[in-house]
């Protein structure tokens, strides 16, 4: 009775509220989103189940309390290690990337859950690591390579967007740790000069051409619409038709008659933007914005360093998975294929998602007792 | 104590949070600026783009206007040339693209060419229809159309191409079509040409062109993203299925009579190079238009290869030049009824008054020619005789600027405004000019232009109008190429009348005086068309012409053939039937030499042959045959 009470009385309903609101806008926007002329297909119906599971996934994860996260976080940052290790052996090649372990007739994307044992393990690290006066860059050769680990192994898959949101999220974190001034500007130094080389030596040609067909975006010259910015240019037609109030459910033209490229996956908020217009993104939007500062809320409260890491690193992935999706379907970023978290579809992202959520809750409910 | 390190250890973070939201507040803030620029601001133009990517145009062409001659018969047409359009994102590579090779029994190479085409078309356009083959044969259709269920991304669509029944003949007034051209679209955006489209490029094709053509329609219908059409369910988008029909171009009848260019093309057997016209005399209607050698309109329509263009262009009797109208040449002899006129009408030759011709002229050290030794003459054995002694003496007496006058009375130097093949309007040599460009005047000149050798030079549509207004009685009429403009369900929108340049000053009895010579020319046993006349057939007046041509004016490149180049016109100008003159015609056979001897009979035949075929029994056989 007690616990009851207690979840009752401490569960955070506006996070709960919150992120049911994006799932359920995400469930009615993949049916349309794949209701496109003349295919019929269940997509939304999967959501649900994937959805289902990483409430229950959630579930168990709040009524733990996160002290047992703390405690085991280098098992599960193995674990997560393992399972990316796995995906070489077991692995099955999909458009020319390893990134997925089949299991049943479901298949698990280990880089997709590394995002949360990164956090966990970088918060066990910064838990019991604490300094008050400012770290050198030899302090942070331990969190470097907690990060640079698991990274070096998605990027061999290759997935440079997930790769990419490790490392910032890595990046976020570490502000909340007070950097010396002298390790900044050599770190500053670091990436000036790291930033051309791996241009040169570590993008794939086809991974150039997304950055170059922005940049020809951003600086208004004739855009080649014809490979790389030809799904920039189709999101922006869906979302820039969409006006004020949208084209209304199911009545996307972009959409219904498949000028969207992985409608479900990459482009949902093309869908959406089309179909409901500025209100409704800006609602998505809001929605997001508004996870994203409640999750730093919650970090800003939490009762020990673990739970405000754990926090930070949860909202940072919410944060740049959006951002980024977001600046890509609008064409300011470059293409990659990142989801927008519980609004596109996808099996691991909506458990890594929900798994993270779990944490926030998490550390929200756990802040008074001590 | 635990607790309270703890809070501290979590307070060292605390003031950064504000910093983060505020830096999510702002990256959202941009999110936020994107979308009220897509999606307020630029809407529209997001929105024109959505409609265009839905809807696919499919240009309906109009069929263009059909061309009759004066008895009805086709002139031009359309038939459906078969094309084939191929939408490349619908076909299935690996398996369709051999598959067509087959079926258009492409070649080797022909094959080749044909994958680099469809290898070459851009990702936007793959989903558009791309005209790959044009007018296949009738086998290659039915093959084709045999597999149409296999071959989803490839149709074959009849589109109306110009047709000339009659190919070569009248090919310079009928003129002939081409595709335009990017600068032709550029100029003129208003007229709504497109790439593709084939617009008139001479003779009435390009002079009516706009009558012709009609106007395009189209049939908008909604596409998915790969091209494949779409039902619009519910409504969806905004815009929606419509067909705009093509009105089609305006009919023509022409004042053509192409069984008379027929007649002429017969006649014309034999002689390598040379032109004819005839015109109605009581109207001005033009019946023949006939340039010699001539090429086929259709080729040119189908366009054709820079080898056989070269060939026509480096033919020596220049086949691509109409020599009906855009030529222009001396007149010869045929010159010398408006002389004579010139000095009758002013009263300063008395027609008795006679001249002995002893063969030649002399003025100064100069002794000018004759083409005999008439002996005496007076202006009407002058005329038949054509002598150039008579008309010399004429000459001296008239003047340069009195010729001149009655040359401009009859509509030399002039226009004619028949409105194709960039008319040429001849030249008159006034005075000035001779004393620009030879230094000074000198008599001899006037003397060379009152026999039509001087620097007078005529088309033949204009001295077929001159010879028609001396035929009439001294109307002088704007020549009419079309009788009638008809709606294409063939009520009549436009007729043309005869229109009427000007009434000669000219008093009717100097005419008959000058006509009834002309008769001599034919009819008279000295004339010089004598041996030309067929007894028992329509009378014909008329005058031979013999005109030398510039020594080197033009050259053959080969020498041993350069002789023909120095060779004179032949002329032949006249009319009939002579008692009440119908047609007017005009006859030149290029270095053909005497007028009488190779012109004249050509002219005889055509006017024999066409007066002759209207004779009561032989027109109701052509009415037999037409039915």
């Amino acid at each position: 009775m007690a616990l009851v009470r207690t979840l009752r009385d401490q569960f955070d309903w506006t996070l709960f509220v919150a992120t049911c609101a994006i799932a359920v806008l995400g469930i009615v926007n993949l049916y349309s989103a794949t209701s496109a002329a003349g295919v019929q297909s269940d997509l939304h119906i999967q959501q649900i189940y994937w959805l289902t599971l990483g409430t229950g996934v959630a579930v168990l994860i709040v009524s733990i309390d996160y002290h047992h996260f703390e405690r085991n976080a280098w098992v599960a940052y193995g674990a997560g290690l393992v399972l990316l290790v796995l995906v070489f052996l077991l692995g099955r090649s999909v458009r020319g990337s390893m990134r997925w372990i089949p299991i049943g007739g479901f298949s698990l994307q280990p880089s997709e859950l590394m995002k949360v044992f990164l956090i966990i393990a970088l918060a066990k690290y910064l838990h019991n690591d604490p300094k008050t006066d400012g770290r050198t860059l030899k302090d942070l050769v331990i969190p470097g390579l907690i990060l640079a680990v698991p990274m070096v192994l998605i990027l061999k898959q290759p997935d440079l967007g997930t790769a990419v949101i490790c490392a910032l999220i890595f990046g976020t974190v570490m502000v909340l740790t007070h950097l010396k001034i002298r390790s900044l500007v050599t770190l500053a130094i670091f990436f000036g000069v790291s930033a051309p080389l791996s241009w040169s030596y570590l993008l794939e040609d086809y991974q150039k051409g997304r950055f170059t067909a922005i940049w020809a975006r951003w600086s208004g010259e004739e855009i080649d619409i014809l490979d790389a910015g030809w799904h920039t240019q189709q999101s922006l037609v869906a979302i820039g038709s969409g006006g004020l109030t949208g084209k209304g459910f199911m009545r996307g033209t972009q959409n219904q008659f498949r000028f969207l490229p992985d409608q479900q996956s990459d482009f949902p908020f093309s869908v959406w933007s089309e179909e409901h217009g500025f209100l409704g993104a800006f609602v998505l939007l809001g929605l997001y914005l508004f996870v994203v500062i409640w999750g730093l809320k919650i970090a800003s409260q939490a009762r020990d360093r673990f739970g405000a890491v754990v926090s930070v690193g949860v909202s940072a992935m919410i944060f740049w998975h959006a951002v980024i999706n977001l600046g890509m379907v609008m064409g300011m970023l470059p293409v990659v294929g990142l989801t927008l978290p519980l609004f596109s579809y996808g099996g691991s992202s909506v458990l890594t998602v929900m798994m993270g959520l779990g944490l926030l809750m998490n550390v929200s409910m756990r802040r008074f007792s001590f | 104590m635990i607790m309270l390190s703890q809070r501290r250890e979590v307070g060292e973070f605390r003031k950064r949070y504000k910093w983060m939201a505020l830096f999510a507040i702002v990256v959202f803030g941009i999110l936020f600026g994107r979308l009220i620029q897509l999606q307020l601001l630029q809407h529209d133009q997001w929105s024109a783009e959505a409609i265009d990517n839905i809807t696919k145009t499919i240009s309906l062409p109009a069929s263009r206007g059909v061309l009759r001659d004066a008895n009805g018969e086709i002139v031009a047409t359309n038939r459906p040339s078969y094309d084939v359009f191929i939408t490349p994102q619908l076909l299935i590579p690996e398996r369709d693209i051999p598959l067509m090779i087959e079926l258009m029994g492409l070649d080797e190479e022909q094959a080749q060419a044909f994958m680099r085409r469809l290898h070459d078309v851009p990702p936007p356009r793959r989903t558009h229809q791309i005209r790959m083959f044009t007018d296949i044969t009738r086998d290659q259709v039915a093959a084709i159309e045999t597999h149409g269920v296999e071959l989803r991304g490839v149709d074959v669509v009849a589109v109306p191409l110009r047709t000339y029944p009659f190919g070569s003949l009248a090919s310079h007034a009928v003129g002939y079509l081409n595709e335009v051209s990017a600068e032709d679209i550029a100029r003129h955006p208003e007229q709504g040409y497109r790439a593709g489209d084939r617009l008139g490029r001479t003779g009435i094709e390009k002079h009516w062109e706009s009558y012709l053509r009609g106007r395009r329609g189209y049939r908008r219908i909604l596409v998915d993203a790969r091209g494949r059409r779409q039902r619009d369910r519910e409504g969806l988008a905004a815009t929606r299925e419509t067909v705009l029909e093509p009105v089609p171009g305006q009919d023509f009848s022409l004042s053509l009579d192409m069984q008379l260019m027929r007649t002429i093309q017969r006649a014309f057997r034999g002689h390598p190079s040379g032109a004819a016209v005839v015109v109605d005399v009581r109207t001005g209607q033009v019946r023949a238009l006939y340039s010699k050698p001539s090429y086929d309109i259709n080729e040119f329509t189908a366009g054709f290869s820079s080898r056989r263009w070269n060939e026509l262009l480096e033919n020596p009797f220049r086949p691509l030049l109409d020599k009906t109208v855009y030529e222009s040449y001396f007149p010869g002899s045929t010159f010398k009824p408006i002389s004579a006129l010139a000095a009758l009408q002013d009263g300063i030759l008395d027609p008795a008054h006679r001249v002995e011709c002893i063969g030649y002229y002399e003025i100064g050290n100069d002794r000018k020619g004759c083409t005999s030794v008439h002996g005496d003459v007076d202006m009407h054995s002058a005329i038949v005789q054509s002598c150039n002694v008579y008309f010399y003496r004429l000459a001296e007496e008239v003047g340069l600027e009195r010729l001149n006058r009655y040359a401009r009375e009859f509509g030399l130097g002039r226009r004619t405004g028949i409105g194709i093949n960039t008319e040429s309007r001849g030249f008159l040599a006034d005075r000035q000019w001779y004393e620009d460009h030879f230094g000074r005047y000198r008599v001899g000149y006037t003397l060379n232009t009152a026999i039509g050798q001087g620097n007078t030079r005529t088309t033949l549509l204009q001295l077929a109008l001159a010879y028609g207004a001396m035929a009439n009685g001294g109307t002088l009429h704007a020549p009419l190429l079309v009788q009638g403009i008809h709606g294409a369900d063939g009520t009549l929108l436009e007729e043309f009348p005869p229109r009427v340049r000007r009434r000669l000053a000219i008093d009717p009895e100097h005419l008959d005086y000058v006509l009834r010579g002309m008769r001599g020319v034919v009819n008279e046993p000295n004339g010089t068309a004598y041996d030309a006349r067929i007894a028992g057939g329509v009378t014909i007046a008329g005058k031979t012409g013999t005109a030398e041509v510039q020594p080197g004016g033009r050259r053959h490149p080969d020498p041993r053939r350069a002789w023909y180049f120095n060779k004179s016109h032949a002329w032949f100008a006249g009319f009939a039937p002579a008692d009440d003159p119908e047609v007017a015609i005009v006859v030149i056979v290029e270095h053909g030499g005497g007028g009488g001897r190779i012109a004249a009979p050509i002219a005889v035949r055509i006017l024999q042959e066409h007066l002759g075929s209207r004779s009561p029994t032989a027109s109701a056989s052509a009415a037999e045959r037409s039915h």
